[in-house]
């Protein structure tokens, strides 16, 4: 029996696609009823970004897409209905229940339909399923007030409910009640409550804010003794404002875990065995002629890439090919061939020795992103060890976000001191957060290397959309720096956001063969 | 002590004292002289520190390094090396040295600023049968007094510390036993 259902169930899924309004009218649907996209995702359980690409042209599928449709077609139907009631009050409104009714969208029906709770005839429907509103109504046996309440409501088939004090001494039946009836699906708008006299939780930028202003009071206004003094006091700054972004979070910043030796400094000095890939390419030959070069400057670089994937807890070791990408850390891999030197960098940088090396969790997954079927530019990279930990991209969201939002309000103002001190805190929160004397808080040489390997997989994809737009690109460098031939304008917004890129230089190159 | 293990391991959990960790972690945190004794550049960087001053030779002394002025002159420009037994005794006595050198700078640095916050990461139960796996959670804890422990260290006495770090972790509550073997204890000054 459970098979023919399974089969049933396969079948109806089979049937034609629900049909959904434009991808504007969505969100003006959604808008207009004041509904949040955290809201709507959360009724259709999917993320808010899944909601943000439907309403820019993406379209669901499958059993979401119904629910979807159902959702817009609900808001829509009420929208439409709304405007008519809302000046004009109808006398029987007002005897109902406004409590009980205010969730539900009931709707009359010309011909009664069966009720879905007794099955006799019904003439209103509440979110979408018919039914009698009193549950009196469905009762055979009803007390003696309920058929003259019945008579009543034939009478005049477009009052919408009987009186309230019959509902709520009934409420005690084990009778279900209408609302129990709708999908749970359905968006319930319940207004947040927030409670009074408590005093205004400090956000993130304010420690940042406020700092700046103490600076700039303890040094009488002089901008570079300010500048000079939150620059020396940016790294305990990040710890405290990285401490305040995880109150309430879900995972601890685990500081000091067990290190494996290879993220472990060879001596005092040196190097760890973890290859960054940090691009450093120069294109071999220009394409014939003179060209114009613009050397780019991708703003707040490691800024954006402390959104990546982090490791939470201590690494374990694993062996094989197996990824997992759930988690997160370093890999010794044998990378691929690269066929591409000539236009396009080598995604692992320019390593001279050949063989297995130690990369992080960004290259190796740009590298296996390359050789997926979208872009098909080498061989999947061969994974032979792994230290590894269940990881999380939203460890430092918060945090990131706070800076960013202090820097973007830092540019609107003209505020050069902010500036310089977030700048300051982001980019020594990286460089000390490994096994460095000066931020003893934390010793994750795993995230430092994460997160620098973060850049420099953005900065390859920005060479990589540059190439695909039809630019040339010239050279790729550090964590910021792309240098392309061409009308960059049409790819790359200018401006310094960190989403855009700036002006750095540009020179003529090309005319003798050499370029730079 | 009901809470402290009798037969550790006998499951096949795997982890070492947390004493022993922390004293790990107070000796990377001292440095030293990295190069083993046996190397001539060791055994040459830790008689100069041993003979630097009268004070420190004092201390090497009494740390077991009974030689005479004599032998070490005769160390120090190489016309002879010293046996095994006393290579041996060289590098306990530098260590210990190191060690009280070091102990009030350390003690100041983790006592400062309410005390230094342990992360205690949970012994490794992979080799435990299913049945007899316990969730054992990752912790941390805020150490405010470290004299004791910095003192037991700095005597090299493992007693001492142990008993010194076990009054540190029943501050984790009722459960505190579980802490008592670590893979790791992670903390800085």
């Amino acid at each position: 029996m459970s098979d023919f259902d399974a089969i049933d169930s396969l079948l109806a899924s089979v049937g034609p696609e629900a049909a959904l309004p434009a991808p504007e009218q969505r969100l003006r649907l959604r808008e207009a009823a004041r509904l949040s996209k955290a809201q709507v995702a959360r009724a259709l359980g999917v993320s808010p970004s899944t909601v943000t690409g439907w309403e820019t042209g993406r379209d669901p599928s499958g059993e979401v897409r119904t629910r979807y449709a159902y959702l817009l077609e609900g808001l829509r139907e009420r929208l439409e209905s709304e405007p008519e009631p809302e000046p004009v009050v109808e006398p029987e409104t007002s005897s109902v229940d406004e409590v009980d009714d205010a969730g539900d969208d009931v709707e009359f029906l010309g011909s009664p339909e069966p009720c879905v709770l007794c099955g006799r005839p019904a003439r209103q429907r509440v979110a979408g399923f018919a039914q009698h509103l009193d549950p009196a109504e469905c009762d055979a046996e009803a007390p003696a007030a309920a058929p003259a309440r019945t008579e009543k409501v034939v009478e005049a088939p477009a009052a919408p409910a009987p009186a309230a004090p019959a509902r709520t001494e009934k409420a005690a039946d084990a009778r279900p009640q209408p609302a129990a009836a709708r999908p749970s699906g359905a968006p319930s708008a319940k207004p947040s409550t927030r409670r009074a006299f408590q005093p205004p939780r400090p956000e993130p930028t304010d420690l940042v804010t406020h700092a700046v202003r103490g600076a700039l009071a303890e040094h009488h206004g002089d901008i570079e003794a300010a500048t000079a003094a939150l620059v020396k006091r940016a790294i305990p700054d990040a710890m405290r404002l990285l401490d305040e972004s995880r109150k309430g979070a879900r995972y601890d910043i685990i500081a000091h875990p067990w290190i494996p030796d290879v993220l472990r400094k060879q001596t005092a000095k040196g190097a760890d065995q973890i290859w960054e890939a940090r691009p450093k390419w120069t294109r071999r030959e220009l394409p014939p002629g003179e060209h114009e070069v613009t050397a780019l400057d991708i703003n707040g670089a490691y800024l954006s890439a402390l959104k990546t994937h982090l490791p939470l807890g201590q690494l374990e070791h694993s062996t094989g090919f197996a990824h997992d990408r759930r988690r997160a850390g370093v890999h010794l891999i044998t990378p691929p061939v690269w066929e591409h030197e000539d236009v396009l960098p080598n995604p692992i940088g320019n390593r001279d020795e050949p063989g297995p090396l130690w990369v992080t969790e960004p290259t190796l997954r740009l590298l296996q992103r390359l050789s997926g079927p979208k872009y098909g530019l080498c061989e999947p990279p061969e994974i032979h060890e792994s230290f590894t930990s269940g990881a999380t991209e939203n460890l430092l969201e918060k945090f990131r976000i706070a800076l960013k939002d202090a820097r973007d309000a830092a540019i609107a103002d003209g505020d050069e001191v902010t500036l310089e001190y977030v700048k300051a805190m982001y980019s020594k929160f990286v460089s000390t957060m490994g096994e460095s004397n000066y931020n003893r808080e934390l010793y994750r040489p795993d995230w430092m290397h994460i997160i620098r390997s973060q850049a420099f997989a953005n900065l390859w994809m920005k060479a990589y959309k540059a190439h695909d737009e039809g630019l040339a690109v010239v050279r790729a460098m550090g964590t910021d720096e792309l240098h392309v031939i061409g009308d960059w304008r049409g790819v790359f917004a200018e401006g310094r956001g960190v989403t855009e890129v700036k002006v750095k230089d540009t020179y003529t190159a090309g005319a003798v063969g050499t370029e730079d | 002590m009901p809470e402290q293990n009798l037969e550790f391991g006998k499951y096949g959990a795997r982890g070492i004292k947390g004493s022993e960790a922390v004293s790990r972690v107070l000796d990377s945190l001292a440095g030293g002289i990295a190069t083993p004794v046996t190397v001539r550049r060791g055994l040459m960087a830790r008689l100069h520190y041993l003979t630097r001053t009268p004070h420190a030779w004092a201390a090497a002394r009494e740390a077991g390094l009974t030689v005479t002025d004599r032998t070490v002159k005769a160390w120090l420009e190489g016309r002879r090396g010293p046996s095994r037994a006393n290579l041996e005794r060289i590098d306990t006595a530098y260590w210990t040295v190191r060690r009280h050198n070091v102990a009030r700078h350390l003690l100041r640095r983790l006592n400062s600023a309410g005390g230094t916050r342990v992360e205690l990461h949970p012994l490794n139960q992979s080799q435990v049968p299913r049945p007899r796996q316990r969730v054992v959670e990752y912790r941390a804890l805020n150490v405010r007094r470290w004299d004791r422990i910095v003192e037991a260290w700095a005597a090299a006495d493992a007693e001492a510390l142990d008993g010194a770090w076990t009054d540190v972790i029943e501050d984790l509550g009722s459960q505190w036993g579980q802490y008592e073997y670590v893979t790791n204890v992670g903390f800085a000054a």
